[in-house]
């Protein structure tokens, strides 16, 4: 069989942490599995986190590992930096074709030194994992744990200098690269395609993203990660450390006026986190939070919330109506605030930078091409919801992570444990199962 | 008990010179923030044996793995000792990485420098460089020591029992089954389904719970792997991860099956009791059936209340009824465990806003039952005789309780977590309420509304729609639920100081008070100490990790499902559940397992069967002496039984002979950290 | 290792796609021409000690967000450094990191 032929037992659509988790569950139980993931690494959103909720573990430590697990694991094939064209039904099974992209570099070859990067004259800033905030090089590995360690090039912006070229010492540049289709015959299909988040310009009371210094809660995820853009929390309009800095709560969340009535879930959590990882890198700095209800509903999470007011975090329940700036970019939050006293005032605050806590959407349709419908929120419909929740109506495709609803980490991995499950149950019941023979035709029920 | 024991020190082909590979992790700032992570590189670089010392940002990283291996294949490192986060997080991958590239995994050596360093010293960083550097160092001395092991080798029975046969069980049991293994489910109580089957209703979905449930029980029993044994509890355990013996103690249910003239079996029952079912809110006969459509269906009579009179076996068919049954206890062999057990509610105390001082003062659960068409009232929203008109359902009871405010629970701790479910619980009974009727008052008295999961919000939205008034407090001030005046046309009070208006202090006069009661752990204290499981601090069983082993315990092959590891909802208990029959399945589908090898190991030249250690040993079976005979002389030895050693050590010591060792953990190596703990090291000269 | 022969090839190569990807080209070019008097400007700047963001904006008569971008991507590839803060310390200073 080519290499563009791949028979597996499940594909998993996304490489983020839910679908590592469901391919490692279901590689370590004996079944093939292949991972498709559209970025040119795998690792989602998790990777671009700070520190994670509740034991502040350092994202790194759990998602790189598993990162690593996926690359390795015998059982699992990696496709990154490639997009599911079809999906077919075929029998008990599907055929799928896929599309590797071109990276204009041989993934064979590339050892990930980064000498094409260090001698590429241009940078860019449009980084996806940076959000804009910084550069990388025309010629880039993604990042420094990035799976595969694996260099790509953004044609878009390559002046075809050749130095590139002429720095990699394993030859592994080639700009005549061309779309690769790839055929995976799979008897069941994950869909582990995750989230995106509200756009920072969604709400036009919030700025509608033209104020500098009003960023999104991922952005502060990279601002306070190790491998951030600046290594430091600096606000955006002139590298100024913040002094004080305010969270605005379900910005994007909960708001008929954005067709979005649902509750994220992960932005509550996420931004009393970052308060306390603020209150270390910055120890002088105020912190605020408007909220309408705190959601710390997970094991150890009101425990987490109460330890951030300990350490002096303002929670402030009130509506955020209105963001401005001042004349030195400063932003202003116009509030209409209920104090410990319960008194009702709408007031102007003004601060150093203000934090959106923005939601969780979709992370688009899967309806077109795995015939999967979603709910009235935009997100995988799950039919049997409550009993069992990573089973979708079409028979033999399964959900699991955000993608089936805003979730967090610990949620996603509990799922991912879910859809292997669900899957390999499947797997099992039809298709010829290798279990099949050893099932005793009798029952053996037996009540007391 | 298995016999194939494979052996568990490895071929050692030649006692090579050791190569050590020093690698000090920054942890992202997480150790690198405190600790000079270069200094102690380059300060070990010089130790002898040490071929090559790095740090680095993520050493569990694949760039970092890379590094790693590749210093094993091009520099023939064959020791391998890591300073980086805890030794629970990531000692696999590191053994992983280590076979990959053709060393033995156990050649490997981890020092927790963020526990055991940056994160207690993280305001001395120079002392916490110089600490690292003194464990980093013994631990090079122990590598050089090492030899490589090969991990206890054992059969494993394909089967796994299920503990709890609520939502939770039943839907680990099911995917268990599924996946060809074979499944013992107990049930304590002579029912299946747990709580669920006492909800009038569940969110988000709106379905009927019963006949929801009964879809899932249906697909159980139609699963010829599973055997089900309710009325039954775990009593002992022995054996590991593989090979469980498990007792298990029946308990006699009295009845054999259904029969046509039950209600005249519990017509002239002469004994009545609460039902445990409805919360209290109605009476059963001893002879009773928990619910319609239960399963299994048939009636069961309640021990505890039944005089043994007679009169129900005196008119039920012959046999059918028998009070003179006996409990039985019996064994299975199972591979692996899932703790399904689940939770209670939160029991108020006596006058906790009202509870049990005043009749009208239910909880959330009693509510459910109250609104049920099969409940005590037929589904009509009536109390005490009369229609509810006002009713006030406070948040949080028993739930995210401050220190100091609260009053503890026995063991001293207050129950500091959400519960999660009863805020949406509640919001979805009020829609009920307001079905029922149109013109109640209703209030629901919060904290913060947690309508957190999808379609939750939703229940919110339309409550607000509703009329349903809400009123906000802080746990510092807890509502006051207190009687009204005699005249008054409502018998209660709740005093609240209201949040969302101006702070005002606010009476509501309401017929009823609903107290939306929190979750608490079922009492598992047996079945803790039985598996050697721990709980964490909210009393509920504690997972190893909650991102990397959500479902695991820290005794392998012992799993949790559902709300025994915490608060959840039926959807998150089921994906859990599910979960965790995934790992039960990697665990033992195999039909083999793996243990550590750090067991005891006798020197059979050393030996001189003084038998201290089996004096000494606390285990069953894992020590003993066997004789021998060699050019006619017989002799006695120590033999283990790795399988069923610990490897505590305990006969280490008592060995008059120093014959006993634990591999992995030698006198030798241990001597050799010891001395390099004390010795001095010179520093970098690049020191800042 | 390469030989003139696969250098020829390969500068053709280069030559066609430029002429392929014209637009695109151009407008690289312009991005790295307008770079690279911008990080000139800064590293002149800097030849004179460290600065802090908004003193360079000032210095180089750039927006400030610009210069702390310029900043961020230099430091990234190690051609400068931070250097304490200023007196205020709201603000991190940078110095160049000198050639070896
Ligand atoms: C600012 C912020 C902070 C957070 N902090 C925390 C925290 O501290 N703790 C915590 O527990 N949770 C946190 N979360 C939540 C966490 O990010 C999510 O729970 C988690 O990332 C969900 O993982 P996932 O795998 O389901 O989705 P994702 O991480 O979104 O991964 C999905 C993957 O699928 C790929 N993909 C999508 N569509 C396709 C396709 N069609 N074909 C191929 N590939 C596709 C994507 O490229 C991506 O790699 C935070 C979220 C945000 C926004
Ligand atoms: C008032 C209220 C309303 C709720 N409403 C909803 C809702 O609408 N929607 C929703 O999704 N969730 C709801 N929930 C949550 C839901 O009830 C739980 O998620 C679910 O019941 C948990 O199932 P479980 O199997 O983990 O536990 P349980 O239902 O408690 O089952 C545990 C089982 O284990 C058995 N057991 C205990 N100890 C032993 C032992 N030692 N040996 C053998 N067996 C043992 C018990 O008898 C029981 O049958 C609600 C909860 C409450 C309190
Ligand atoms: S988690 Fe918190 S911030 Fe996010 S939408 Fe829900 S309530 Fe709002
Ligand atoms: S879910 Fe709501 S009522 Fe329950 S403890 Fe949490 S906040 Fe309180």
């Amino acid at each position: 069989m080519s290499t563009n032929q791949i028979k597996v037992d499940a594909l998993v659509v996304g490489g983020g942490i839910s679908g590592m988790q469901t391919a490692l569950d279901l590689g370590d139980q004996g079944y093939k599995v292949a991972v498709v993931e559209r970025k040119s690494s795998i690792g989602g959103k998790m990777i671009d986190l700070s520190k994670v909720f509740p034991t502040l573990d350092c994202c790194s430590c759990i998602t790189t590992p598993k990162m690593s697990a996926t690359a390795h694991h015998d059982n699992i094939t990696l496709l990154t930096y490639s997009e599911i064209e079809s999906i077919n039904r075929d029998g008990n099974g599907f055929k799928v074709q896929a599309t590797k992209k071109p990276r204009y570099v041989r993934e064979d070859d590339c050892t990930g030194c980064r000498s094409c990067e260090l001698v590429c004259p241009l940078e860019v800033s449009e980084d996806e994992h940076e959000f804009g905030r910084t550069s990388h090089r025309v010629v880039y590995v993604p990042f420094s744990t990035a799976v595969p360690q694996k260099a790509l090039v953004d044609l878009d912006h390559c002046l075809f200098c050749g130095k590139c070229i002429q720095a990699c010492p394993s030859d592994a540049i080639d700009f005549t690269q061309q779309p690769e289709p790839v055929e995976i015959e799979t008897r069941s299909i994950v869909l582990a395609t995750g989230f995106e988040t509200t756009p920072i310009n969604a709400k036009k009371e919030y700025g509608a993203g033209k104020l500098r210094n009003v960023i999104s809660g991922m952005m502060m995820e990279r601002l306070l990660a190790p491998t951030g853009p600046y290594g430091r929390v600096l606000r955006p309009s002139d590298g100024k450390m913040p002094a004080s800095i305010a969270y605005v709560q379900c910005a994007g969340s909960r708001d008929q006026t954005l067709g979005v009535p649902y509750c994220s879930r992960v932005c509550c959590m996420y931004a009393i986190k970052q308060a306390m990882l603020l209150s270390g890198a910055l120890p002088l700095a105020e912190i605020t939070i408007y909220y309408m209800d705190i959601r710390t509903f997970g094991k150890g999470y009101e425990q987490f919330y109460q330890n951030a007011k300990a350490m002096g975090v303002e929670f402030l329940k009130g509506k955020v109506a209105r963001i401005t700036e001042d004349e030195n970019q400063n932003p202003i939050v116009r509030v209409e605030l209920i104090d410990e006293f319960g008194k009702t005032r709408v007031t102007e605050r003004q601060h150093d930078l203000v934090v959106l806590s923005v939601g969780l959407l979709p992370g688009g349709n899967p309806q077109p091409k795995f015939g999967v419908p979603v709910g009235e929120d935009g997100f995988v419909q799950v039919p049997d919801y409550n009993v069992f929740p990573a089973v979708t109506s079409q028979p033999g495709i399964f959900v699991t992570g955000a993608a089936a609803g805003p979730m967090d980490i610990v949620d996603s991995i509990m799922m991912a444990g879910a859809a292997a499950s669900s899957a390999a149950s499947y797997l099992e019941a039809g298709n010829g199962s290798r279990k099949e023979a050893q099932r005793q035709p009798e029952r053996s029920v037996e009540y007391a | 008990m298995p016999e194939e024991i494979v052996n568990t020190q490895a071929q050692n082909p030649k006692e090579d010179e050791p190569r050590i590979g020093v690698y000090v992790c920054n942890c992202g700032g997480n150790i690198g923030d405190v600790v000079k992570c270069e200094h102690v590189a380059r300060t070990l670089e010089r130790l002898p044996n040490v071929v090559v010392s790095r740090d680095n940002m993520f050493m569990c990283s694949d760039p970092g793995q890379k590094m790693i291996a590749d210093d094993i294949k091009e520099k023939g490192v064959n020791r391998v000792v890591i300073g980086a986060c805890s030794i629970f997080l990531h000692e696999q991958t590191f053994r992983r990485t280590l076979e990959r590239a053709g060393l033995n995994p156990y050649l490997y050596y981890h020092i927790g420098l963020r526990e055991q360093v940056s994160w207690v010293h993280h305001g001395t960083p120079k002392e916490a460089t110089e600490k690292s550097i003194r464990m980093m160092a013994a631990g090079i001395a122990k590598a050089r020591n090492m030899k490589p092991l090969e991990p206890v080798r054992l059969p494993a029975h394909r089967q796994a029992l299920v503990i709890g046969g609520g939502v939770a069980g039943l839907r680990s049991a099911l995917d268990l089954a599924r996946r060809g293994l074979k499944v013992t489910l107990v049930e304590k109580s002579h029912y299946l389904g747990g709580h669920m089957a006492q909800w009038e209703r569940v969110f988000p979905t709106n379905e009927e719970a019963r006949p929801l449930l009964k879809r899932l029980i249906d697909q159980v029993l139609a699963e010829p792997n599973i055997t089900i044994h309710t009325g039954a509890e775990v009593i002992g355990a022995k054996g590991y991860v593989g090979n469980y013996n498990v007792t298990i103690r029946q308990t006699p249910r009295g009845v054999r099956e259904t029969f046509p003239n039950e209600q005249e079996a519990i017509d002239v029952c002469p004994i009545k009791r609460r039902k445990r079912f409805d919360f209290g809110l109605s009476t059963s006969k001893a002879i009773y059936r928990t619910y319609t459509g239960c399963v299994p269906e048939s009636l069961v009579i309640d021990w505890e209340t039944c005089t043994k009179c007679g009169e129900c076996v005196k008119v039920a068919p012959e046999g059918m009824i028998n009070l003179d049954e006996e409990a039985q206890e019996f064994t299975v062999d199972v591979g692996a465990v899932v703790l399904a057990t689940g939770f209670q509610p939160y029991e108020p105390f006596y006058g906790e806003m009202g509870w049990k001082e005043f009749p009208e003062v239910i909880t959330l659960p009693q509510l459910h039952r109250l609104l049920d068409d099969e409940g005590p009232t037929q589904g009509k929203f009536w109390w005490n005789g009369h229609p509810v008109k006002n009713v006030a359902i406070i948040h949080c009871v028993g739930s995210r309780q401050v220190e100091g405010v609260h009053r503890a629970q026995p063991d001293g701790n207050v129950n500091n977590y959400c519960s999660r479910v009863c805020c949406t619980a509640s919001l979805s009974m009020a829609s009920l309420i307001r079905q029922k009727a149109p013109d109640a008052k209703i209030y629901e008295v919060f904290e913060d509304i947690r309508a957190y999961g999808r379609g939750h919000e939703d229940y919110y939205t339309r409550a607000s729609k509703n009329n349903v008034t809400f009123l906000r407090y802080f746990a510092e001030e807890i509502p006051e639920v207190r009687r009204a005046d005699e005249k008054a046309e409502h018998p209660l009070l709740v005093k609240v100081r209201d949040h969302l208006t101006w702070g005002e202090e606010i009476e509501i006069p309401v017929d009823l008070v609903v107290l939306s009661v929190g979750m608490m752990p079922n009492p598992v204290q047996d079945l803790m100490e039985i598996f050697k499981v721990t709980p964490g601090s909210d009393r509920f069983l504690l997972e190893v990790h909650p991102k990397l082993r959500p479902v695991e315990t820290a005794v392998n092959g012992v799993v949790l499902a559902g709300t025994a590891q915490g608060p959840m909802n039926i959807q998150e208990s089921c994906a859990a559940a599910s979960a965790a029959a995934s790992k039960v399945s990697a665990l033992i589908e195999q039909a083999k397992v793996e243990l550590e090898p750090y067991v005891a190991r006798v020197d059979p030249d050393k030996c001189q069967g003084s038998g201290e250690c089996v004096k000494v040993c606390p285990q069953e079976e894992a020590i003993e002496l066997k004789t021998f005979s060699e050019n006619g002389n017989t002799f006695q030895r120590a033999v283990v039984t790795p399988a069923n050693c610990n490897g505590c050590g305990v006969c280490v010591s008592a060995c008059p002979n120093r014959a006993i060792d634990v591999q992995g953990w030698r006198l030798d190596e241990y001597e050799a950290m010891v001395s390099a703990i004390a010795a001095d090291i010179p520093a970098w000269e690049g020191a800042a | 290792m390469t030989t003139n022969e696969e250098k020829k090839k390969r500068t053709e190569m280069l030559v066609e796609m430029r002429k392929e990807r014209r637009e695109t080209v151009q407008r690289a070019q312009e991005l790295l021409k307008a770079q690279q008097s911008a990080r000139k400007a800064l590293e002149r700047a800097l030849t004179g000690g460290p600065h802090s963001v908004p003193q360079l904006a000032q210095a180089v008569n750039m927006p400030a967000h610009e210069a702390l971008w310029h900043i961020a991507a230099m430091k990234k590839y190690g051609i400068v450094a931070e250097a304490g803060t200023d007196e205020s310390g709201d603000y991190y200073l940078y110095r160049l990191v000198k050639e070896a």
